[in-house]
This record gives structure tokens, C-alpha cells and sequence, in this order.
């Protein structure tokens, strides 16, 4: 018999009682419940999700989801996707606002809403997150191709862990097809460096092996960069610059900065990680 | 992989605003996207309200009434509400206004009142009218139907970039995760079947409270509404959806402080015109009128 975090939540607190049954998910038919918003979840691990919902006349439902995504890495993934800020006040990663918490921890994400807001429904969404939070009692590493990130100027909420081409076209689009051959058997992590007015975009695609990230690459110059023939970096249209450079699984890319110095030494500090690690993540 | 790739640095040769032309694949001043063909414009009415909303943000009916006759007058140039009505609907028409009912943000019952209440006046009889949203495809007047008027909130979505009038078909088919492939790039093409073809005769897109920005399974938060205050009304659902996706783009810039484009773009408008040819996403090829109150009009 599964058993969701969900499970551990009492039937009644502060005056919001659970619907009698809760209500499960698993890929055949998580459209049946969110729809078009199932997309994201399925483009990652997703195997599980319990739903309960809790009314208190007088007040608005507070519906708790928590989604099994199969492992820390997309449970992270998908956290990633939705976040704005970077806080921890629950799990591993948490976004508050107002009348919900999102938060991920091991390979839970978790989703508690309460609409329209009040001051009640707030507190309450709290203390369902604190509860459900303490009864997950391990934490798990996020995707170690994180680690590959420079930190110097790194914007963290800005990371963007995916394994699938449309979240790459949502967050940075590059062309309307997948000419990074992103897939189910690579990951790929976005992030934006420095401040506005200055900001740079890097996309690093790990893959399965050092042929499938080479033969992205040639696909990447072909369609995207022809000029990476001569340079690893160089200057576009828009007047910035644009660099790419692939060694071993690891295929690293960065677009829009204002200089050729700065997008070379973000693909030079990314590459030392890299070998730092013995060429794994 | 087809040689005709198109590529963000494609919008770079022809647009600074690469950030909106590539993410978002609307709003491209000269893009590299053909638009349509020929040189009419699509118009587009976008009437404000300070008053439209009540303490609790709820839609007043009186203003709703006001707000989308205004409206429909400019839309048909004709003189006086009724007048303009006549021309969508008449005696012989039996009348589905799509609605929609997602819990968080639905069609406000006051626009859904205001429409029937003029189509009723326009000579079309009560038991020939039915709203609803689920149901579309199965209401025996759906079935029936002659005249289709399409409403809806503008809101974004967690996979089709945003939630449009375009969108708001999908209860037309049996199985709409069926459309869900590319980010939902091929909407529009429900529009062209036989049981709503030619059917639409207003398109109001609700921008009264919209959501511009989603986060979780739900893709909602009370904290990225706004109170816009606002109804886009006219004949192309293209023109209009495209109309309401800059003004999110434009309350999207003002509240994070930078260019922030939908995520995912809002493809699905930008091919109902490039690839369908169900009307017209190019502001070029838009003629908006503004009517009403203009604080924070973003447009």
C-alpha cells in the first residue's frame, strides 16, 4: 500500500476537516486532475500524486497536493520550474505566497493552496506545510549538475532543472526545434548571471554518453552557431556575444553577454568544475 | 530535422526586443513570422471601468452591462448597443455562449448575464441560449447551435503559455489532452472543425481581475492578479488573445522589474495566424480602440 506524506496529516485542524477520501494519481490519468498543468510533471519522473482537499465553513478550501516525482532530482526539477525566490522555511527549497506554499524535499513536491486568501487559511496553509515537512524525514541531494554552476554572480533563484526540450524553449527559447537533443536521457540546467542591465544566460546538457553530446553540439553549430567553426565564442546580431563548447558528456552553452571576455570565462570556470569532478556530475 | 528551422537569432537580425520576439513569438516588430494575408486589420475594442469591480472584487452588473455594450458599438460601428447586437445574432439563431469554468478564475456570472440578456433583446428566443464550458460539445443547444459567442478571463497557463478565447475551445473535442502536443501550438485548428466552423460571432476576452503569473500544479496564486478592470471584445480571437498577451507581458515587466516573457510563449497564438490563418497576432494588423478609464492601461 503506498503511503504519501499525505497519510500523516490529521483529519481536522484548526477547524478544516479532510473530504472523506483522498484522491490518487499516476501518470495514465494525472489529466484527469490538472490538465494541461499535468504536462510539466510528466515531462520528469512523476509517479504518484495524492490530493486532499479541506473545507471549514465560512472559508476557502485548502487543497494539498503531493507529488512522488521518483527521485530528489526532479522532484528538485519540477520545483524549479515554478519558483521565484530562493528560501527554505519548508523542506529543501520552498516558495511562500499568498495563500500557498511550494516546497520540495527528497523526492516530494509538494503543493498546498487556499483560495481566496485569508488570514486563517494562511496560518493554516502553514502549519499543513511544517507537518507535512516533518514527516519527511530524510532529505536527498539535488542534481548534481548543479554543482557545475559557477557561483561568482549566479542568480540562484533563476536555475531551471529540466529534462525535456519545451522548458527550454519556455525559459530561453533558441529554436522551434529541439536541436539540443534534449531528452530523457540527458539534463539540462539553465541559470542567468550577473544583474540586469549586464545578465547572461548559461545552459549546461549533460549527456548519456560523449558521442550523443558531441553529435548535439554539430547540431547546435549547424543550426544555431555556423561561426563556432573559427571561435568558441562568438558575437551575434544583437551586438552580444554567444559561446558553446563540448567536452565529454558535458555540452555548455552561453548567450547575451555584453563581452567576449565574460561569456569565455564563465565557459572556462564551467569546464574546470567539470574536470575538478573528473569529468561526472 | 527539417532544414527550415526557425531561430532566436533570426529575431535578433530583425528585432531588439529579442527577449519578447523569441520567447514569446508575439509582439515581433518585423519578425521573421509572415503574417496573414492582405491588409485588413483585425479590430479590437478594450473597454476599462474604475467602477467595474465591487469591495470584494467581484464584477458589478450594471457596469458589466455598460462596459460591453460600449463595446460591441464600437466593434460594429453601429449606433446604439441594440443596434450592434442585431447584427451578431438574430430571431432564427440558437445561441452557446462559451463560458469558462476553471474554480480559481472563472467567467464572471454578471459578463455571462450581460451577453444573454442583449442576445435575448437581439430577438433570439431564452430556451435557444445556453451557457456553459464542460458541456460544449454535448449541451443539446451547443449541439443545435447557429451562433457561438466566446468569453473567458485571460489568465497565463502552465503549458499553453496563456489561458485565451482560442483555448477556451477545447471543450469542443472529445479528448483535449490530445491538443496538448508542443505547448498546445495547434489550437486553433478547432476552431476549423465542422460542429464550431463559422459559428463565433463575438469573442470577449475577460480582463477584468487577470492572472499574469503561475506558480504550482494549479498555476495560481491570489498574488498575481491584478485588478486590470477591463473587457477586450472583438470578431478575430487571434487579434484579441494577442491584444491581451502584450497587456500581460506589460503587467509581467512592471511587477518583476524586467522583461519577464510568458513561460511557456503563448505559441499557440502566434501559429493560429502564421500556420492556421485563423485571424491576425500582428499588432500591425491590429486596430485597437480604447475606450473607458486609462490608469495602468499598459497598452
Amino acid at each position: 500500500m503506498y503511503q504519501s506524506p499525505v497519510s500523516s496529516l490529521p483529519v481536522s485542524l484548526e477547524g478544516w476537516v479532510a473530504s472523506s477520501k483522498d484522491s490518487v494519481y499516476d501518470r495514465t490519468n494525472l489529466y484527469d486532475y490538472l490538465d494541461g498543468g499535468a504536462e510539466l510533471y510528466l515531462s520528469f519522473g512523476f509517479r504518484t500524486l495524492v490530493n486532499r482537499a479541506y473545507s471549514r465553513p465560512g472559508q476557502p478550501d485548502i487543497v494539498i497536493d503531493v507529488f512522488d516525482m521518483g527521485g530528489s532530482k526532479d522532484a528538485f526539477g519540477a520545483f524549479s520550474l515554478s519558483r521565484e525566490t530562493v528560501a527554505r522555511e519548508f523542506g529543501q527549497g520552498s516558495q511562500c505566497t499568498e495563500g500557498s506554499v511550494l516546497f520540495w524535499k527528497d523526492r516530494y513536491f509538494v503543493s498546498i493552496l487556499a483560495s481566496p486568501q485569508t488570514p486563517e487559511a494562511n496560518a493554516a496553509v502553514l502549519t499543513f506545510a511544517r507537518l507535512i515537512d516533518e514527516s519527511i524525514e530524510t532529505e536527498s541531494p539535488p542534481p548534481e549538475i548543479l554543482g557545475l554552476l559557477p557561483p561568482d554572480s549566479l542568480e540562484e533563484r533563476s536555475i531551471r532543472y529540466f529534462r525535456h526540450p519545451a522548458w527550454l524553449d519556455a525559459y530561453y527559447f533558441l529554436a522551434d526545434e529541439n536541436i539540443l537533443h534534449i531528452g530523457d536521457t540527458t539534463e539540462a540546467v539553465l541559470a542567468r548571471y550577473g544583474s540586469q542591465g549586464e545578465r547572461l544566460v548559461l545552459l549546461l546538457v549533460l549527456y548519456a554518453n560523449d558521442g550523443d553530446a558531441r553529435r548535439a553540439y554539430e547540431d547546435f553549430k549547424r543550426y544555431y552557431l555556423p561561426e563556432l567553426s573559427r571561435n568558441a565564442v562568438v558575437r551575434v546580431e544583437d551586438g552580444t556575444w554567444s559561446g558553446c563548447k563540448v567536452e565529454g558528456r558535458l555540452l555548455a552553452a552561453v548567450f547575451d553577454a555584453a563581452d567576449n571576455g565574460r561569456a569565455s570565462a564563465l565557459l572556462q570556470s564551467v569546464f574546470d568544475r567539470y574536470r575538478a569532478n573528473g569529468r561526472r556530475s | 530535422m527539417t532544414q527550415r528551422i526557425i531561430t532566436r537569432r533570426q529575431f535578433l537580425k530583425t528585432s531588439a526586443s529579442a527577449t519578447i520576439a523569441g520567447a514569446l513569438l508575439l509582439d515581433s516588430r518585423g519578425s521573421v513570422f509572415g503574417f496573414g494575408e492582405g491588409d485588413a486589420r483585425s479590430r479590437v475594442v478594450l473597454v476599462r471601468d474604475e467602477n467595474a469591480l465591487d469591495d470584494l472584487g467581484g464584477a458589478r452588473e450594471a457596469v458589466m452591462q455598460d462596459m460591453l455594450d460600449r463595446a460591441v458599438t464600437a466593434l460594429t460601428g453601429e449606433s446604439d448597443a441594440l443596434a450592434a447586437w442585431r447584427t451578431l445574432v438574430g430571431p432564427k439563431d440558437v445561441v452557446g455562449i462559451k463560458s469558462n469554468a476553471w474554480g480559481y478564475l472563472p467567467t464572471p456570472e454578471a459578463v455571462e448575464k450581460a451577453i444573454k440578456l442583449r442576445v435575448i433583446e437581439a430577438g433570439v428566443a431564452e430556451e435557444n441560449i445556453a451557457i456553459t464550458d464542460q458541456e460544449a460539445r454535448t449541451h443539446p443547444t451547443f449541439k443545435r447551435a447557429t451562433a457561438l459567442i466566446n468569453t473567458r478571463p485571460l489568465r497565463t497557463h502552465a503549458w499553453s503559455g496563456v489561458g485565451s478565447l482560442i483555448k477556451n475551445y477545447i471543450m469542443f473535442v472529445e479528448r483535449p489532452s490530445a491538443y496538448h502536443g508542443d505547448s498546445c501550438a495547434d489550437l486553433a485548428t478547432i476552431w476549423k472543425l465542422p460542429h464550431v466552423a463559422g459559428k463565433t460571432r463575438l469573442n470577449v476576452l475577460v480582463m477584468l481581475t487577470p492572472l499574469f503569473h503561475g506558480v504550482g500544479p494549479h498555476h495560481f496564486s491570489s498574488e498575481f492578479v491584478w485588478k486590470y478592470r477591463g473587457l477586450l471584445v472583438g470578431f478575430d480571437p487571434v487579434a484579441v488573445d494577442a491584444t491581451g498577451v502584450r497587456i500581460l507581458v506589460a503587467k509581467r515587466r512592471e511587477h518583476f522589474g524586467e522583461d519577464r516573457p510568458l513561460n511557456p510563449p503563448a505559441k499557440h497564438i502566434q501559429l493560429a495566424d502564421t500556420r492556421h490563418h485563423l485571424g491576425s497576432a500582428d499588432p500591425e494588423k491590429i486596430e485597437l480602440i480604447a475606450l473607458g478609464w486609462k490608469e495602468g492601461v499598459l497598452i
